[in-house]
């Protein structure tokens, strides 16, 4: 029931293998102290510049709170997709909110960046515009359309939508190429990583694949698309994100 | 009602022989309206259930359906059918009842052509509606009792629920309560069921809050519907939320800290006595702690000082073998929380009579050894404390090659039913011979590995779950082509590998012995005429 993923700096080749080993899962109330020291931080960053107890996350629900418990450094959490939107948590803030759902605190270690992803899936977006209430009948999913995930899911449900049913799904090269007139640095990987988050943003069931290789997804893109139509959560009419140009500027 | 109208349905249009009158109230899905009769039927519509014994008025729900209507989407006819299966198969006193089903035909109107028009039993009012005018009504026990006799009568059946909430407890013209609206409803395959990945905040148990979702739909299970009983209940005796919170985040929130066990809950104590208990055990942390529909029936009732209602006769239904398994009365034995299972299915045959008849009370008892008679023999020596496992295991895979005769088979040469086997040399450990390593990525229900190497001993009530998924896994990877009989081939899988097994084009001969032995018991496990 966990509410906020935590994403350490990548440190050895066994983390970029195997990401999900090295991922912290929040629940609601709980805290993940991170620092130089081994000893009394769950996540240690074994950096120089990092002071003994740097600071504390905190899942409150959808959201996070971040304390900066160095004494000297200014950490800055940026939206990855904002267009350089960021708050500055100052020393000595404690349970500074942060209401992004993609969020990179930017450690400054001297003159290096370590970046300490934290992603907080569970975002609720308005369906009806009768407002909130936990009364109505709603969907498990509440998907951001102008996230870049978004256009990463559109891609892929494309074909599908497009009245082929049995359509095979498009390689990660081919979302790539679709995506680029509106994402100049869509990559390979960044492309994969949505699809990672997708499947956590979605809550996909692992496969029992996964059991023979580990955390190996077989086939996590189909049955992403699968879920997506399932529900509805891509339609034809959405497909436009794939054509209008975004406003935002790749980073 | 200041929402806006799924359906709008002009005043007067007409449907078969309805006639739309004022609008009831909308959903997230559909509409009702209020509608009356006519003698003359219109030609536009298709019907699609019988005609006789129409009331002069009725509820009207319209589920836009149709493929020309602007929000064509594939979930709401999935949604729809659900609601259609469970009234054409289930008919109970406490259900509301739906009389036929109509499609609208008529493409002037492309927003309602093709729409699935539900045309329902009429109610007075909802359970909301009389909450919102008159927090805790005085007679709120007595309709809670028949709230609960409503999902007795549909967890006897084999459903679940799976949105219960004020708005779908309809109060009828004697004050009666039914339960409505089964567009999550669901029939259970074993322990569990799937359900649209759709729910109600306030009343969704903390489990299926961030739950995994999986291509068919999350899993739900009876367990879902008492939880949200133990909501409505306090929310009809205090006029509050069990879980605090300003806001449905809030509370959901509240809701995920009590069930990690940070918070405690703190029921209002303006909750009666006697309900007090009732609640708590609805609202308990986890699923299997959590009472089941019929003690909570029994203790409801005894509270609520209503008359006890009438046993059901009781049906077992279940994916692929849609037929009742139909018992003499005599053998009717109904095994109750047998091994930690809160579901009893036992059969006599009548699957959807009015409901209620009490003819059976008599023959019930609590027996565990005859269950599953059908799939499993019982002279056969299988002892019976597994028999309920065995079975219910064996439904649990939707692979037909994974019978219960197969399990019980396996179970038999791997360590002759033996639960406290420990063979540290082999490293295979408990009734099933699980290997720790192994059993580390089956010992989940939701598919989930455990997050460490689990250590023995290996509880029957865990190896054989685990075993029959494993199993399951197995048997569509098998190749199509190989020869000789699957259930074998799949117990040589559990041995060695399938791949292996694919490799070898058969059982690998260093495993013929075992599958030898394995056949043996197949044979004398299965009931005659049984595969």
């Amino acid at each position: 029931m966990y509410s906020i993923i935590v994403v350490p700096p990548p440190t050895t080749e066994r983390d970029r293998f195997r990401p999900d080993a090295a991922r912290f899962r929040l629940a609601p109330g709980e805290r993940l102290a991170f620092g130089r020291s081994e000893s009394g931080n769950e996540l240690a960053i074994a950096h120089e510049g990092v002071s003994r107890k740097a600071g504390e996350i905190t899942a409150q629900g959808t959201f996070w709170t971040l304390s900066n418990l160095s004494s000297h450094q200014t950490y800055v959490v940026e939206n990855p997709e904002g267009a350089g939107e960021h708050i500055k948590v100052a020393p000595g803030r404690l349970d500074a909110p942060i209401p992004f759902e993609f969020s990179r605190i930017v450690l400054p270690a001297a003159g290096d960046l370590l970046p300490v992803e934290v992603w907080a899936p569970r975002h609720d977006y308005l369906r009806s515009p009768e407002g909130l209430d936990g009364t109505t009948t709603a969907p498990a999913f509440s998907v951001d359309r102008t996230k870049r995930y978004f256009a990463v899911l559109a891609a892929l449900c494309e074909p599908r939508l497009r009245g082929e049913p049995h359509a095979p799904l498009p390689t990660v090269d081919q979302v790539v190429e679709r995506l680029r007139p509106n994402w100049q640095a869509a990559s390979r990987t960044s492309v994969q990583w949505n699809i990672d988050y997708l499947a956590v943003k979605l809550r996909l069931k692992p496969g029992p694949e996964t059991a023979d290789t580990g955390p190996r997804l077989n086939g996590k893109k189909e049955s992403l698309v699968s879920l997506a139509l399932r529900f509805d959560l891509v339609r034809e009419d959405d497909l436009i994100v794939l054509l209008a140009p975004t406003r935002r500027e790749a980073r | 009602m200041t929402e806006a109208y799924a359906v709008a349905v002009p005043k007067g249009y007409r449907v078969g022989p309805w006639e739309v009158r004022a609008p009831i109230a909308t959903g997230a899905f559909g509409s009702v309206y209020e509608a009356r009769r006519h003698e003359a039927g219109r030609h536009e519509t298709r019907r699609t259930g019988p005609h006789e014994g129409l009331p002069r008025s009725a509820a009207l729900k319209f589920l836009p359906t149709g493929t020309g209507t602007p929000r064509q989407l594939a979930h709401l006819r999935e949604l729809t059918e659900r609601e259609l299966e469970l009234h054409r198969r289930l008919k109970r006193p406490r259900l509301i009842r739906m009389y036929e089903a109509l499609t609208v035909d008529d493409p002037d109107h492309p927003e309602l052509d093709g729409a699935t028009v539900l045309v329902l039993e009429r109610a007075e009012d909802s359970l909301a509606g009389l909450l919102a005018r008159s927090p805790h009504p005085p007679h709120g026990p007595a309709l809670l009792a028949q709230i609960c006799e409503g999902l007795a009568q549909l967890h006897d059946a084999g459903w679940v629920h799976g949105d219960l909430k004020p708005a779908n407890v309809l109060l009828m013209e004697d004050g009666s309560a039914r339960l409505a609206d089964f567009n999550m409803a669901a029939e259970l395959e074993g322990t569990h069921a799937y359900t649209p990945a759709f729910s109600t905040p306030d009343y969704t148990p903390p489990e299926m809050l961030w739950s995994e979702i999986g291509e068919r739909g999350r899993q739900t299970r009876p367990s879902a519907d008492v939880w949200a009983f133990g909501v409505l209940a306090h929310l009809v005796l205090t006029d509050t939320f069990p879980l605090p919170g300003g806001t449905p985040s809030a509370r959901r929130d509240a809701a995920v800290r009590y069930a990690r066990g940070t918070d405690e809950l703190r029921l209002s104590p303006g909750l009666p006595d006697g309900w007090r208990e009732i609640v708590r055990t609805c609202l308990a942390r986890t699923h299997t702690e959590r009472i089941s529909g019929e003690e909570l029936l029994r203790q409801v009732e005894a509270v609520a000082g209503t008359g006890r209602s009438p046993r059901l006769p009781r049906v077992r239904v279940r994916r692929g073998r849609r037929t009742a398994v139909v018992m003499g009365a005599a053998v009717a034995a109904v095994a109750v929380s047998v091994l930690g299972y809160g579901i009893s299915t036992w059969a006599d045959g009548a699957s959807d009579d009015g409901g209620g008849s009490a003819g059976n009370a008599g023959t019930r008892s609590v027996t565990a050894a005859p269950y599953g008679a059908a799939d499993l023999r019982t002279d056969r020596g299988i002892p019976s404390a597994y028999r309920l496992l065995i079975v219910e295991t064996a439904h649990d895979c939707d692979q037909g090659d994974v019978t219960p005769s197969l399990i019980a088979a396996m179970l038999k040469v791997e360590s002759n039913f033996d639960p406290d086997l420990s063979d540290p040399d082999k490293d295979e450990y408990g009734i099933a011979r699980w290997t720790p390593s192994v059993l580390r990525w089956w010992m989940h229900e939701d598919g989930t590995p455990g997050e460490s190497v689990p250590k023995p001993p290996f509880p029957p009530a865990e190896s054989i779950p685990a075993m029959g998924r494993y199993l399951c896994w197995i048997a569509p990877r098998l190749d199509a082509e190989l020869p000789g009989d699957r259930r074998v081939l799949i117990a040589a899988a559990y041995r060695t590998s399938y791949a292996k097994v694919n490799d070898a084009g058969g059982v690998p001969p260093k495993y013929r012995s075992y599958t030898d032995r394995v056949v043996h018991h197949l044979k004398e496990y299965t009931p005659p005429g049984k595969k």
